[in-house]
């Protein structure tokens, strides 16, 4: 048989190997136990070729975690020789080193054999809401995280290893849902490996490798002309990001170079690892680096090993963007996530038109929340909530979206039958967006309840919240301006977000994500479009007029077009002056 | 007056179609006319004239009329719905437009979102609150709800929707607001969350509920005209609608429940298919309906349909999953596979030939169809590999320009692939039937089929022209051609059953369900389903199934499972235990005996027996093949790579009997029949038209291992 594919062959089978990893991805949703598997999608099913090459990752995945697969699964895999695996072989891992970064994200992964030799690996990484541990983004080290498992055999040549699902189940708040979830992700790799099996011998192939070379090749390509697109040239950009709780700031220091097809991103400078749990592994770092250039630059095409071997990463041993262990990383995501945001706007001067503002749902907002009900029975959940994304130069932020990162909210009516709690209202935020020719998306409100009396929990009811923008809100581009911040707060009182919070039965919490950062001068946004904003409640009266300077008639909702260009023209030249 | 006749009318995009069988000889009549979309009433008039120029005085003589109609989803698509406003919980007026909040393009920082069909000015909060276990938190005030009402109405909405938290457990404040509107504005278009979708997860619930009354108003008044008209024709049987879920209903629940027959067009197809299937005694049927812009399917096993209970509409990106808005209503498992004959090829930033999403539509259309169009289209790509006569498009009332589509092919895709123009539309042929063949197989592999054990049945104007090549692609053995397969979706009618489907969510572990409160909640649901069969026909045998949704404690979704139905209180808990452990089992490899399982969702559908249908044997009495055929032309052979022979036939003059082998063509006004190299043709005593395959020949795979130009 020749290795060769023509295009179209080509084109089919990899549309195949997409359906196949999202047939996998389509089966968690069935069989997971955790509402942040099922309902949030907060997991990532991807294969590679024999050698460890990614060839294909889930429609629906999470950047981060797809993005460190993309480096970590390779890693793993060879480690072992190949003639060392065996059929039904399945490892377990979430050493965050190796992989995404925290020790939530479990990692499954399993040999795919064919014709008794092995073909193809396939993986996935789900976040557990529970893997033990002080459940807080102040943790010193990744001790007090949760358990630490390295690369183990789950499963060996498809006999169970009942000891590690017994020193898993020992360590966890709630052993029912994380082994649930266990066993969901083996099912899901099943899937896969069943399917891939099927394809190959409907298409008389021995093995992927050539398949995926061919795959890789052209993608790399696609992603070599995207960049050379680019121009040439050096980009720094210096960031904050803010320490909750008091703590410190963070600063980033990175560097884009472009040359010809080439991109690399480098850290030097930025600050050292810290004592609390915002530490990032290189991996995951990567994946947000990646993911800035992936989607403003060649967002079409499928990812695989292709579309990461022009980009490459550089950052110091040991600083906040490339941890070493023991760092506590719990909470990486409220560091990570900047790093698109960031990479964007060291490039927003060359490319302002394949970047976004500020984004609401960077870092995504997560809480985890746990206690006793009434009769006992221990309850734990976790959620992440979007905020307003950042506004382009072609149009609006939409509202409420996690992003760079990438999840679903979870059902208020779910949430409420697994926990005691009671929401008061999910809804967007009146001039939330910040303002520009192109607004910030909206941010939203979530507002809880802890029940009194009737159906009331034993106090206390935990709250972790591992998030950011409390200080600095999303920064708006070319003029635009930034939206607004985030809130914590417990009843009426601002509360730290940067570790536990105990509630009192009776309490009401407050989660305001923030808004997107604007695109472009708020004075030049068509008054019309404000007015429209002002109808559907995004932005009150007050603000169009002191934020977009457009004069709205308090009756009919419409703009005075003769008013709005004096005020206009007022505030142009007091801006200029 | 003796009424022995049936009516069956589809409208679709382009045209409406009509069949009319006289169920006491069994013949049909066709008619196809020109959609009318201002008022579609007025093509279903039309068409009805012009059956009367043909049969005299049918009309009252008819004793049903059975309508499919695109009707609902265009307006969804093309947002043409009422002035709708939505009565919800306070705190939570947002959900329609908050959604799931998933990115459904991880990768794409400019996705677009559909628009929610209610704008958040239209959305309105009343202070109440049921908890998720269906107890009051806080009561409803009915002053408030006046308020809000007035307002809505102030505002100039045309329908209302009601959809407050949990009311999937305890209905009661959905049910006063209902009682509270009817009674203070009895003309208003009211849908309540409760009756349109009773199950958990609000934005779904909304979603669906807002969609409903979105388009209650516009379907109201399309009925009332097309039964005015009806009547006025003289007109004087019984009206049915044609259901997303392959049953057929009264047009009051049609009109009740419009969100219930968004997929009535297609659904046909699948039902004729799945009684063909039934009548053959075919264990696997694979439909395949491909027309202008898309090719739809569905796997059909011993004769029945699969049935799922959620789907999107207007989607942002078609072949984006997310990008819609989601529906929870039970629909025929139709699944879109690829594009039709109007869509697009091109090539692609990888270098790479990609055929479609983009379509050509009716306008420009084709470039063989001379009408201004540029860009090569499968049908171009079909006329050029000789597959269609371009004097006999249309029965020849629309001739083709085949140097055209030749010259659009040779300089769009064959220059810049550095092939031949011959070799690149046997690239677009091939690729989407290859586009179709792998969506096909997951498709079919999901549902637990083989494909290489299914027979394909064609059905719409390019889908006898692709059946052939998409046979070979999957592997199958068999392909059907029924009689009229344009026209077939209309056919499809005259064999679907009244039935209506019901649910309800109520949680409740197995270990302390109350088996006794179950079997009431199954009965309520039975009386109200029943009460809706009512409607349509009295006095029949009402048949009922239950089916229980479970799942173990703490997973996400749901398994069903098929109850006898028996008093549910006469289960043991250990037997609803085996049942769950077996399917789940089944599906998933294993099942954990340890852990607890819930129920979650209670259904139940309420069917009429199905009703007899007779296909006419054919009249042509022929006995010489010689007589059926018309010519012969070099077409493409996709064995051969090379342009053979085929023999052309007229699909009006075969006779029972009649058998040839390929390389052949058949031809008939709405369609054109391949039959490869190697494959074998009969026409049975119905006229239907059967092509095996030749043992073995599906080794496609081997054919595309060719060197590439890579």
């Amino acid at each position: 048989m020749t290795n060769k594919f023509d295009a179209i062959t080509l084109e089919i089978l990899w549309r195949r190997l997409v359906s196949i990893v999202d047939e996998a991805d389509a089966s968690v949703a069935r069989t997971a136990f955790s509402s942040l598997l099922r309902d949030a999608h907060d997991y990532t099913c991807m294969f590679t070729d024999s050698r460890g090459q990614e060839l294909v990752q889930g429609t629906f995945c999470t950047p981060g975690q797809a993005g460190a697969m993309a480096l970590g699964v390779k890693n793993i895999i060879t480690g072992t020789p190949l003639v060392d695996y065996r059929p039904g072989d399945v490892f377990i891992v979430n050493d965050p080193w190796l992989l995404a970064g925290h020790l939530n994200d479990v990692c499954v992964l399993s040999p795919i054999f064919f014709k008794d030799k092995p073909v193809a690996f396939t993986a996935c990484v789900f976040h557990h809401a529970d893997i033990g541990g002080r459940v807080a983004s102040d943790n010193r080290e990744v001790y007090e995280e949760g358990i630490f498992i390295p690369p183990l055999k789950l499963y060996d040549a498809g006999v169970l290893n009942q000891s590690v699902l017994d020193l898993i189940r020992w360590n966890v708040r709630t052993p029912e849902e994380v082994t649930g979830d266990i066993r969901s992700q083996v099912a899901a790799n099943h899937v896969c490996a069943q399917k891939i099996i099927e394809m190959m011998t409907d298409e008389e192939l021995d093995t992927l490798d050539d398949l995926a070379d061919e795959i890789i090749g052209r993608t790399e390509k696609s992603m070599r002309a995207a960049i050379a697109d680019i121009p040439d040239g050096t980009y720094p950009y210096r960031g904050l990001i803010e320490g909750t709780g008091n703590r410190d700031d963070i600063h980033i220091s990175l560097t884009v170079v472009v040359k010809g097809s080439d991109l690399n991103v480098d850290f030097s400078g930025t600050d050292p690892q810290v004592d609390w749990g915002v530490n990032v592994v290189y991996n995951f770092t990567y994946a947000y680096v990646f993911m800035a250039i992936k989607s403003a630059f060649d967002p079409d095409i499928p990812i695989n090993e292709g579309a990461i071997r022009p980009i490459s990463m550089t950052a110091p041993d040991g600083c906040v963007v490339n941890c070493r262990f023991p760092a506590a990383v719990a909470a990486r995501m409220q560091v990570g996530h900047f790093m698109t945001e960031m990479v964007f706007k060291a490039l927003a001067a060359a490319t302002p038109d394949n970047i976004i503002a500020g984004s609401g749902g960077t870092p995504a907002q997560t809480n985890i929340m746990y206690g006793k009900r009434g009769d006992g029975r221990p309850w734990h959940t976790m959620i992440i909530r979007g905020g307003g994304l950042g506004a382009s130069s072609r149009k609006d932020g939409h509202h409420c979206a996690i992003f760079p990162a990438n999840g679903a909210n979870t059902p208020v009516e779910i949430l409420e039958s697994d926990t005691p709690l009671i929401v008061k209202s999910r809804e967007l935020v009146c001039d939330s967006g910040g303002p520009g020719r192109r607004r910030g998306g909206i941010g939203r409100k979530m507002v809880l309840k802890v029940p009194q009396g009737t159906g009331a929990p034993q106090a206390p009811t935990t709250i972790a919240v591992q998030a950011g923008r409390y200080i600095y809100p999303p920064d708006g581009l070319f003029g635009g301006q930034p939206g607004s911040k985030a809130r914590f707060l417990r009843n009426s009182d601002n509360a730290d977000p940067g570790g536990l919070t105990f509630c009192d039965n009776g309490d009401t919490i407050s989660f305001y994500s923030a808004g997107g950062g604007g695109y472009g001068d708020p004075l030049e946004r068509d008054p019309a479009t404000v007015a429209q904003d002002v109808r559907l409640g995004y932005v009150s009266l007050e603000r169009a007029r002191r934020d977009y300077g457009v004069v709205i008639e308090p009756s009919t909702l419409g703009a005075e077009i003769a008013a709005t260009e004096t005020l206009r023209a007022k505030r142009k030249s007091e801006n200029d002056s | 007056m003796d009424k022995s006749y049936r009516l069956g009318c589809d409208i679709g995009g382009t045209f409406t179609d009509f069949v009319l069988v006289d169920d006491e000889t069994g013949e049909f009549q066709t008619n196809k006319c020109l959609t009318s979309p201002a008022d579609p009433s007025e093509a279903v008039e039309q068409g009805i004239q012009q059956l009367l120029d043909q049969t005299p005085d049918f009309i009252g003589r008819v004793a049903e009329f059975i309508h499919g109609t695109t009707l609902v989803i265009n307006a969804i698509i093309e947002r043409k719905g009422a002035c709708t406003g939505l009565i919800t919980t306070r705190g939570f007026r947002d959900v329609l437009e908050l959604g799931r909040e998933i990115r459904y393009d991880a990768y794409d920082i400019f996705a677009e979102y559909p628009q929610p069909l209610i704008p958040r000015n239209l959305r309105t909060e009343v202070d109440e609150r049921i908890a998720s276990d269906g107890r009051i938190i806080r009561d409803l005030d009915l002053q408030e709800v006046r308020k809000r009402l007035a307002q809505l109405q102030a505002a100039g909405v045309e329908s209302v929707a009601v959809c407050l938290l949990n009311s999937y457990e305890n209905p009661v404040h959905e049910k006063a607001i209902q009682q509270l509107i009817r009674d203070a504005a009895p003309g208003l278009s009211l849908s309540i969350s409760f009756e349109v979708l009773p199950q958990i997860r609000e934005y779904e619930r909304t979603c669906t509920t807002a969609t409903n009354a979105y388009v209650k108003p516009i379907t109201a008044s399309y009925l009332q005209k097309l039964s005015d008209r009806l009547a006025t024709l003289g007109f004087a049987g019984q009206l049915f609608i044609m259901l997303s879920s392959g049953g057929i209903t009264s047009l009051e629940t049609a009109r009740e429940f419009p969100v219930r027959i968004i997929e009535s067009g297609p659904t046909a197809a699948v039902i004729a298919s799945q009684h063909y299937g039934k009548l053959f005694d075919i264990k696997d049927m694979f439909c395949f309906d491909m027309g202008g812009t898309t090719a739809k399917s569905c796997l059909i096993q011993k004769g029945q349909a699969g049935l799922v209970s959620t789907f999107e509409v207007g989607r942002v990106q078609r072949f984006k999953k997310g990008s819609g808005l989601p529906i929870q209503v039970p629909v025929v498992d139709l699944m879109e596979i690829g594009a039709g004959g109007g869509s697009i090829a091109e090539i692609n930033r990888l270098g790479l030939l990609q055929v479609g999403p983009e379509s050509a539509g009716a306008d420009p259309g084709p470039v063989c169809y001379g009408q201004g169009g540029e860009n090569p289209t499968v049908t171009d790509a079909d006329l050029a590999l000789g597959y269609l006569d371009p004097d006999y498009f249309l029965g020849g009332s629309m001739p083709l320009d085949k140097a055209a589509a030749h010259e659009a092919i040779a300089t769009k895709i064959a220059a810049p692939l550095g092939t031949g123009a011959v070799e690149a539309a046997f690239g677009i042929h091939d690729l989407i039937n290859e586009t179709m063949a792998a969506a096909a197989k997951t498709h079919i592999a999901e549902k637990g089929g083989n494909p290489g054990q299914v027979t394909v049945s064609a059905f719409g104007g390019a889908g006898p022209v692709h059946a052939y090549g998409l046979a070979r692609k999957i592997g199958a053995p068999r392909i059907l051609v029924p009689p009229l397969a344009g026209v077939g979706s209309a056919l499809g009618f005259f064999t679907a059953p009244v039935a209506f489907d019901m649910s309800r969510s109520h949680r409740a572990v197995l270990d302390g369900a109350d088996f006794a409160e179950i079997e009431n909640l199954f009965r309520e649901l039975e009386t109200e389903s029943a009460a809706i069969l009512g409607g349509t026909a009295k006095n029949e045998e009402i048949l009922v199934e239950r089916t229980l949704m479970m799942r173990f404690v703490g997973q996400g979704a749901e398994t069903d499972l098929a109850i006898a139905s028996r008093p549910f209180d006469q289960w043991r808990k250990a037997e609803i235990r085996e049942l769950f452990d077996s399917e789940y089992k089944r599906l998933y490899g294993r099942t954990y005996d340890d852990n607890p399982v819930e129920f979650v969702t209670f259904k139940v559908r309420a069917s009429l027996p199905a009703r007899p249908f007779r296909i006419p044997p054919l009249k042509t009495g022929g006995t010489s093949l010689a007589t059926c055929v018309k010519s012969t032309r070099p077409a493409y052979s996709l064995a051969r790579k090379d342009f053979v022979e085929h023999t052309v036939y007229d699909r009006s003059r075969l006779f029972p009997g009649a058998a040839f082998a390929g390389p052949a063509i058949i031809e008939e006004r709405e369609s054109t029949i391949v039959v490869g190299e190697g494959a074998a043709a009969r026409v049975d005593e119905f006229g239907f038209v059967w092509i095996d395959l030749e043992a073995g020949e599906s080794a496609e795979g081997k054919l595309r291992f060719q060197k590439g130009e890579t």
